[in-house]
């Protein structure tokens, strides 16, 4: 492309092409932070179980905290390495979406650890499960969406399940909920670029 | 009866330019160049103009040890485009 002139029928044509260009664009990293906190989840809670097995020792729940260190470090050092080119109103929905339900989740957190005992891993799983499903519908993929619905309703299984062995169906519900979504959220981007 | 054409965006690189910035946030120069296929000098004068007209902002930064342009549309950009378009209307209007 370069700096000539073109007739009115050709700018029509331009914009509606580059407008066309932008759309439903898969960022390179966009399932980065899927993977990141899915697998942390993941294995923090297959780790406590463990643990928990192990020692008896209902302590070991305090090994949560590590994981928003593990998760915001991830998705920093992900955004250094791979800085987003191009950032849509897309991008700035799904910002806030993670934004609200992440800091919800925390707090929720927060209360259940020391102030108050509320089923804390059906609400974290509700929280996350509706921000995937959000998440999925706002760009419009379907596999996010479905895995996020997934996730959502996988919450009522820690309800029925006794005592710490809920973070078995915990743990699994962020594999569906998270992991897949993130790896075939890294697949879309690279098979874009491909094309 | 025909509206005059704003000549700054009536220049292909230009339009389009202004036509990916208006349907996003915000974009560099990579991206930019790799949508419009354009070469870096040409298109570095062509945002240059831009900027200079007032309708998008360019952003100098680093990533790590790497510089980066990022580039924005204002609000006096999207007037400009707006009646652009209402411009390109009247040629096109049977």
């Amino acid at each position: 492309m370069e700096d000539i002139k073109i007739n009115e029928k050709e700018s029509i044509e331009l914009i509606a092409r580059m407008i066309k260009n932008t759309q439903n664009q898969f960022e390179e990293n966009l399932g980065t932070p899927f993977l990141v906190w899915g697998y942390g989840t993941t294995l923090l809670s297959f780790l406590i179980w463990w643990l928990f097995q192990l020692t008896g020792n209902y302590n070991w729940q305090f090994l949560w905290f590590i994981l928003p260190t593990v998760g915001i470090t991830g998705s920093y050092l992900s955004n250094r390495n791979h800085p987003k080119r191009v950032k849509s109103y897309i991008d700035r929905v799904v910002d806030y979406i993670w934004l609200v339900f992440g800091s919800s989740g925390f707090i929720m957190s927060c209360i259940s650890m020391f102030i108050w005992s509320i089923p804390i891993l059906f609400i974290i799983l509700l929280l996350m499960g509706m921000g995937t499903t959000l998440t999925g519908l706002v760009i419009k993929h379907k596999v996010v969406t479905i895995c996020g619905a997934l996730g959502t309703l996988s919450s009522l299984c820690c309800l029925f399940t006794p005592g710490l062995n809920q973070y078995i169906p915990f743990g699994l519900a962020f594999i569906i909920m998270m992991i897949i979504p993130g790896h075939v959220l890294n697949r879309a981007a690279v098979k874009q670029k491909i094309m | 009866m025909f509206k005059e054409l704003d000549p700054l965006l009536h220049s292909q690189l230009r339009l389009a330019v202004m036509s990916i910035l208006i349907s996003v946030e915000e974009a560099d120069f990579v991206y930019l160049r790799e949508k419009t296929e354009a070469t870096a000098g040409n298109l570095s004068v062509q945002i240059d103009k831009l900027n200079e007209a007032g309708y998008i902002t360019v952003e100098k930064s680093f990533v790590g040890k790497k510089p980066r342009t990022t580039c924005r549309i204002t609000t006096e950009g999207y007037k400009a485009f707006e009646e652009y378009v209402e411009a390109l209307k009247s040629y096109i209007a049977p």
